[in-house]
């Protein structure tokens, strides 16, 4: 689609140059939290892109974190919580479980990329996992290119219109 | 009523005005839908602007003073530089804009079309339409010179907005459309001079919580095991509709319709607009049913979610462009 | 009419206005500062608004750090505070106790994590420095959405329930009464002993079981403040930490302390069962006393093997054995419970090694009842004839087993004692019988522990045989086709390349993983945590081993993985202690980041009921509004994600807190 391709285009050329992928990481306190720090004690290298928002339990990662971390700019998102059986809550990773289908569903009817947005489960002791998420998401992102959603929305008269004048000013 | 505008001014009654931006025309059915009420409205109101209804032209509008028009009813999305230069025009010379209908406040059905871009809506009303008689693939353009003199249309736009997203709005009435006595008690209150203060928009025209609150079914804390379309089996009657997984947005929709649809076996579709608190009904919607199906296991989640037909456009239905991502890329 | 502000008022608190925060970073020793310009950052955050001061320090979790903390709250009138260091589930209850004693409230504070997951995993210092800057700029942002917590504090009833009355049971109620706790020790077999009472000698002592246990035992009945309930199970318990009430239901045990002629109602009953203390090695009477010296030393009927033909009674002339005794419930006050309800060993299946199929293929929880003398058949491992010429051993069957491999019941993990308890048992087979031929068919030879190592060494130098397997292709196990032994064990041998071998058996002896023992009802009663092994799960296993994320439940023993006797021990002890130190505070403090229901906004529609998995919430049906139990409520904010109206917040973790910080780090992102 002709205007897809330009306002993707758009989108890339606004960011400043020497763009690097901004990816929002939402991480269950018990689990894979504590498995980002293990990957931290081993020391283990992996890009600077992902920043960690921590929550008790996957799941009070309500969908709607999701969709407005996107909309403020990131351009991927993960979540990560414990392994089904494992929650420290019992069960709030299988509500996370299920709603993840749903807001995929979305995420690709409004078109963005699947690639963007990362579900991974990891416990405490996958360091190795979580270095090799963040590793393997960042660079996915990085050739998908940014979303720079807020220029998109802005472009299309998101919240201001196209700043016409009232009918018959100048008429 | 005076089809001068201006100069009418002084007798007293309220001017008021209506105008249909993107919408249907069921807004403007939904004012008439008060019945005898309307012979009480025009004792208290003049009508100084109506497209559906009276012949007034936009040059009179632009010729009353600013403020002049008390209550203005805008409804309907914008998406045409028409609407948005209407919209503009409309606030100026009203003392109180009010945003009518879930199109105006959320976009409604049309911001459904956010999901796809206008070429290819164009693609499909002008080109690939079977009941389409367009031999020669004719498509509207904006400039057309004749002998005399240019002719525009309005810009089409990229994106349904919506009110407020181009002006300051001041209240806001929700329904597709609002209901007939919701519309009364605010137009009531309108002429007795009780409204509430004006505010970003304040909600009018219905109750605090959401249609939940007015359901007459009962929930019973059972896990949604799978979903079904309103065509596909009957409701159980007095159980929660959305429990017996027909999808209801009750949950996320502001009450004040009387679970209008509820009480007919339909599980509410999300014209009220969103509870207090809630900005992107949707996602509330796919928290609050993520949450309660009943799977322990990726695949199982997957098979009961993946019954619900056409999840955008069944939770964003009326609220695309009120969402946090507002439409497609 | 109604009319509502339409700026999303309700999804946490607004931010303060008048915020003093100051931010302390720490380069914990070069740790940090080695690779986060820690200068830089410093100077970037003073100059955010409401930021009145910014330090470095070189480990602000040493006490002159904490102190200056403190100092520096009093000094500029700090209102919040951030912190970021080392990762917060090191240290963030030590800088809020710091922000505490210096009069501010602890939940005012942040915690960021700039080492773990900053200095330490990227190597550019100018990405490592700017994302230091970013997450304390979104940190200091989140501040401003804090409100004042404070700690639930629900008071505990001096009393402790345990449940289950084998090793680490009886030691978790003695350590509780040895500090003045009142305990109620509940056991769902009619003997006490559990697994241990299977046991012949331990090691690495050699030390006889039983002996040990009736030591045990001895001092947990003849305390005072231990009451002893056998043949009973938990059957129903309501309320939260502190104060459980537990219903308790009692099986009848059919005979009481009046039966004096105990042999004689046993030698009369006609009726015979497999004897599952021996594994199913011999059979027992439905009137049956479990091993020599059990507690009660009361015998107790079966009553799936009784057919009350009422023989006994006739045999001991009716005193002392009810057969219409019926079961009773008594009801239980206590403020914490322990769960000591131990392991199973894997069961092999029917054809697993040829168990099932050839008589001569046993267990080694067998082989141990076997070898004991006072086991089913005195200490002879083959009853009837000369003792085995060759055993052999075979590890890890039903454990470590590779996905796909084997069956669904085998468990994936390390049982962790049998290669010692399988080398213990194959030394005490050829004190007996120096002749035997002993051959081991191993994965890996785990003799981990103190003392442990010994049994191998010596294994080694008295001829036994060590064949290492690959997972992929176990022994086999076939009957000799030239029958001049009972079997054949058939195996490639990993050392010298998978060359093919047979060794002739007498005996072959399966070392078995363990499994949990099915405790799915208490886990549903108490909402346990239960890890993927189906073992019950621990809060944290390095700081907080013998805790529940239920408050108020304590793990001791096998119930919580495999482990030996020693562990099992320390862990109830461990748990005893925890137990008691709740006891004694006479209050248990929990987090404060539980949901609350904003009841203005609240629709009743209930989505949340069913959600919570702790069944904390509950509905005011004349309100119609959703109702959390603060003391039932863990903080897991599901709840609040789930609520279509958002009308649930999480203290801590509410929706503007949340959305600030995610804001923040996403300002400057994306340019428009």
């Amino acid at each position: 689609m002709a205007d897809e391709q330009v306002l993707h285009a758009e989108a890339a050329s606004a960011v400043v140059p020497g763009w690097e992928p901004r990816i929002i990481a939402f991480l269950c306190y018990w689990c894979s939290y504590t498995g980002a720090d293990n990957a931290g004690t081993a020391r283990l290298k992996y890009p600077a892109n992902v920043d960690i928002i921590r929550v008790m339990c996957s799941g009070r990662i309500d969908p709607e974190l999701i969709m407005t971390a996107f909309a403020r700019g990131a351009d991927g998102v993960l979540v990560c919580g414990c392994h089904i059986g494992d929650c420290h809550y019992l069960a709030g990773n299988h509500k996370t479980m299920a709603r993840m289908p749903l807001v995929r569903s979305v995420l690709a009817d409004l078109g963005i990329e699947p690639e963007r947005f990362v579900h991974e489960w990891v416990s405490a002791a996958e360091g190795e996992k979580f270095a090799q998420l963040v590793r393997h998401t960042t660079e996915q992102i990085r050739q998908v290119g940014p979303l720079n959603w807020p220029k998109r929305m802005h472009d299309r008269g998101v919240g201001h219109g196209m700043d016409l004048q009232p009918w018959g000013d100048g008429r | 009523m005076n089809a001068q505008g201006g100069t009418g001014a002084t007798n007293g009654k309220l001017k008021v005005a209506k105008y249909w931006a993107s919408s249907c025309g069921g807004c403007d059915i939904s004012l008439l839908e008060v019945g005898p009420h309307l012979l009480e409205l025009i004792e208290a109101a003049d009508v100084v602007f109506w497209p559906c209804a009276a012949d007034f032209k936009y040059d009179d509008v632009a010729k009353y003073p600013d403020g002049y028009i008390d209550v203005c009813l805008f409804n309907g999305g914008v998406r045409s530089s028409e609407q948005e230069e209407i919209a503009r025009l409309l606030r100026k010379k009203s003392k109180t804009l009010v945003a009518y209908g879930a199109c105006a406040i959320d976009g409604g059905i049309p911001a459904l079309a956010n999901l796809t871009t206008p070429a290819e809506i164009y693609d499909v009303v002008y080109h690939q339409n079977p009941s389409l008689d367009n031999p020669n693939g004719v498509e509207p353009v904006p400039v057309f010179q004749t002998a005399h003199g240019e002719l525009r249309l309005p810009d089409l736009y990229p994106q349904v907005l919506r009110l407020k997203d181009v002006v300051e709005v001041d209240y806001q009435i929700p329904g597709c459309p609002p209901q007939a006595h919701q519309v009364w008690k605010v137009l009531q209150a309108v002429v007795a001079g009780q409204v509430p203060a004006r505010n970003d928009a304040v909600t009018v025209g219905c109750d605090d919580k959401a249609v939940c609150d007015e359901c007459p079914r009962e929930r019973r804390q059972v896990r949604v095991g799978g979903f079904r379309r309103s065509h596909q089996a009957i409701p159980e009657p007095g159980w929660c509709l959305l429990e017996q997984g027909f999808v209801c947005m009750g949950p996320a929709t502001r009450s004040g319709c009387g679970a209008l649809c509820v009480k007919a076996n339909l599980g509410c579709r999300g014209c009220y607009t969103a509870p207090d608190g809630v900005e992107d009904r949707g996602t509330a919607m796919i928290g609050a049913i993520g949450s309660i199906i009943d799977a322990t296991t990726e695949e199982r989640a997957h098979e009961i979610v993946g019954q619900i037909a056409d999840p955008i456009g069944t939770f964003y239905r009326f609220s695309l462009a009120s969402s946090s991502l507002k439409g497609r890329r | 009419m109604a009319g509502t502000g339409g700026n999303g008022a309700g999804r946490g608190h607004s931010a303060a206005p008048d915020a003093r925060i100051g931010v302390f970073i720490c380069h914990c020793g070069g740790n940090i500062s080695d690779v986060v310009d820690v200068k830089r950052v410093a100077d970037e955050i003073g100059q955010l608004p409401g930021v009145v001061l910014t330090l470095t320090h070189m480990f602000v979790c040493s006490d002159p750090g904490q102190a200056l903390i403190e100092q520096k709250i009093k000094e500029m009138s700090l209102n919040r505070v951030v912190v970021a260091a080392c990762s917060p589930t090191l240290h963030q209850a030590t800088f809020r106790r710091a922000v505490a004693r210096a009069g501010l409230n602890p939940y005012l504070f942040e915690h960021v994590n700039i080492r773990e997951q900053v200095s330490w995993v990227i190597v550019d210092k100018e990405q490592a420095t700017r994302k230091a800057i970013r997450l304390i700029r979104a940190a200091v942002e989140r501040t401003r959405h804090l409100i004042p917590l404070d700690k639930r504090r629900i008071p505990i009833y001096p009393a402790a329930l345990v449940i289950g009355g084998g090793v680490a049971g009886l030691v978790a109620a003695r350590d509780l009464a040895t500090r003045g706790m009142k305990v109620t020790l509940v056991e769902h077999r009619p003997f006490l002993g559990g697994r241990m009472a299977q046991l012949h000698t331990v090691f690495p002592t050699g030390e006889r079981a039983r002996e040990l246990l009736a030591t045990l035992v001895h001092d947990v009945v003849r305390h005072p403040l231990i009451t002893v309930l056998t043949n009973a199970q938990v059957v129903h318990s309501e309320g939260v930490v502190g104060d459980f009430q537990v219903r308790v239901r009692i099986e009848p045990r059919g005979a009481d302390e009046r039966l004096k002629d105990q042999g004689n109602a046993i030698a009369a009953c006609p009726e015979e069962t497999l004897n599952d203390f021996n594994f199913g090695l011999n059979r027992r009477k439905a009137i049956y006393m479990a091993y020599p010296g059990c507690y009660p030393p009361i015998p107790a009927i079966d009553w799936h093997s009784c057919t009350k033909c009422g023989k006994c009674v006739a045999a001991v002339g009716g005193k002392g054995i009810k057969l219409d005794e019926q079961p009773r419930e008594v009801q239980l006050h206590c403020g914490v419970i322990v769960m000591a309800t131990g392991h199973d060993p894997y069961e092999p299946l029917y054809g697993e090694f040829g168990y099932g199929i050839f008589p001569r293929v046993i267990t080694l929880q067998q082989l141990i009842r076997l070898l004991d003398p006072e086991g089913p058949t005195g200490g002879q491992l083959l009853p009837g004839g000369p003792p085995p010429k060759r055993v052999a051993f075979i590890h890890c069957v039903g454990a470590r087993q590779i996905e796909g491999q084997s069956n669904e019941r085998a468990k994936d993990y390390c049982a962790r004692t049998c290669c010692t308890a399988a080398l213990h048992a194959a030394l005490e087979i050829k004190e007996h019988h120096p002749e035997t031929q002993i051959t081991n068919f191993y994965q890996d030879i785990r003799t981990y522990g103190r003392g442990h190592e010994i049994y191998y060494e010596r294994a080694a130098e008295q001829g036994v045989l060590f064949i290492r397997y690959k997972p992929e292709r176990p022994p086999r196990v076939v009957p000799d086709p030239q029958e001049r032994w009972p079997l054949v064990v058939q195996a490639d041998d990993l050392l010298t390349g998978g060359l093919s071998l047979e060794a002739p058996a007498d005996l072959v002896v399966l070392a078995t993983g363990v499994g949990h023992h099915d405790i799915a009802e208490l886990i549903g009663i108490y909402c346990c945590a239960v890890g993927a092994d189906s073992f019950l799960l621990e809060i944290h296993p390095k700081l907080r081993p013998v805790e529940m994320s239920t408050s108020g439940v304590f793990l001791a023993g096998a119930c919580q993985g495999p482990m030996n006797i020693s562990e099992a021990c320390a862990m109830a002890s461990a748990a005893a202690s925890k137990a008691a130190a709740h006891i004694a505070a006479a209050q248990i403090e929990m987090d404060p980041f539980i949901a609350k229901v904003d009841e203005a906004i609240c629709t009743g529609c209930q989505t949340c009921l069913t959600v919570c998995p702790y069944a904390a919430i509950t509905r005011d049906q004349a309100r119609k509004v959703a109702q959390v139990n603060e003391a039932l409520c863990t903080g897991c904010g599901t709840c609040a994600a789930a609520c279509p109206s958002n009308a649930i917040q999480q203290f801590g973790f509410s929706d503007a807190q949340v959305l600030s910080e995610l804001e923040m780090l996403l300002e400057g992102a994306a340019v428009v």
